[in-house]
């Protein structure tokens, strides 16, 4: 597993690296600002980021927002600053933890494994959400195409569905984008 | 916001309860060993629980399966064990959180917002991967024997179309 840490006072980073690495814990890349976190989440492609909150240029819970935006991983902050507007702008952007500061080592461990498996867990579940919704979208988009062709050519159901089917094999394109195609075309 | 507490020990639960009322939330529940935990899961319906993990009878990890089993809701897990089997343990139970003890008072109420979060966006991606289907085809038996194909559509509104097919 390879983290991210972002952290501007030297000391704590420093600190952070250390006890993450006597946990077995690889950290790909440092960072001693938001900003900089960014950039390197983008080329270093760790799998969880460790951010503080306050620091300069871009805060830890902005920078958590847009690594959210671009790829999504497990975060999880640590702050000095626990106080209810902060934690709720940090839930709302999408973060797996919060830890205060001083941070304890014996707490990373935990927080990382958890938010690393709840992470995993979502993104399983909404992957199949996704497919569910795009084999609900393709048999919409081939019920529509086969009206169309039944229609226009008069052909019978069983016979429209075959002859898209068919032109899906022949052309080795999905289904769907076929009956995009005709429904584009015989709509108009 | 309706939190279960299960702490065998009676000064922590105290404690406990002062901190969570403290950050607006209300403990709806305190179980004082595993077993009590799960069944006032049941019969009080949290939104969400903290648990420790060494209690008598059955232990927290175990308990938060059960409740898993029965009814999804996000679970902090609050223990003096930091070995890694035990981190995994729970883990693996499913938690949204792991705090140690002793624990510090700035970080249960993050832990508890990042847990019911995170945990209602499980749900949500949960509820979209299993919508009902859009058509369901069946035939109604009649009596005079025959078997009449009807057909029903489910519309984007909600909205349902029946038809003999």
């Amino acid at each position: 597993m390879r983290v991210l840490i972002a952290e501007d006072e030297t000391l704590i980073r420093l600190d952070l690296r250390a006890s993450l690495e006597s946990a077995g814990i690889e950290v790909c890349a440092e960072a001693s600002n938001g900003v900089e976190a960014l950039e390197l989440a983008r080329s270093a492609q760790p799998d969880i980021a460790l951010l503080d909150v306050k620091m300069p240029r871009l805060d830890g819970i902005e920078a958590a927002r847009r690594m959210l935006d671009e790829r999504p991983i497990p975060i999880v902050l640590i702050s000095a600053f626990t106080e209810q507007r902060l934690v709720e702008r940090a839930v709302d952007a999408g973060v797996f933890g919060y830890l205060s500061k001083p941070f304890r080592q014996a707490d990373l461990i935990p927080a990382i494994a958890t938010a690393r498996a709840r992470f995993d867990q979502l993104t399983t579940v909404r992957e199949q959400a996704d497919s569910l919704a795009e084999a609900l979208a393709t048999r919409k988009v081939v019920e529509r195409a086969k009206g169309l062709l039944m229609a226009s050519q008069g052909l019978t159901e069983q016979d429209a569905f075959t002859r898209l089917r068919r032109a899906s094999q022949t052309s080795g394109k999905p289904m769907r984008v076929i009956a995009e195609a005709l429904v584009e075309t015989l709509a108009q | 916001m309706k939190v279960l507490i299960a702490e065998d020990e009676t000064l922590i639960r105290l404690d406990l309860r002062a901190i969570l009322e403290r950050h607006g939330f209300t403990v709806c529940a305190e179980a004082r060993n595993g077993l009590e935990a799960v069944e006032l899961a049941r019969s009080t319906q949290p939104d969400l629980a903290l648990l420790d993990i060494r209690m008598p009878g059955l232990d927290g990890i175990e308990a938060a399966r059960r409740m898993y089993a029965e009814r999804p809701l996000p679970i902090v897990m609050l223990t003096a064990f930091r070995d890694g089997r035990a981190v995994e343990r729970a883990v693996e139970a499913g938690v949204f959180g792991y705090l140690l003890k002793p624990f510090r008072e700035d970080d249960l109420a993050p832990a508890l917002h990042a847990a019911v979060a995170r945990h209602r966006e499980l749900l949500t991606a949960r509820r979209r991967g299993s919508e009902p289907p859009r058509r369901i085809e069946v035939r109604l038996p009649s009596r005079d024997g025959h078997a009449w194909p009807l057909r029903i559509d489910r519309n984007g509104d909600g909205s349902l179309d029946i038809q003999g097919a």
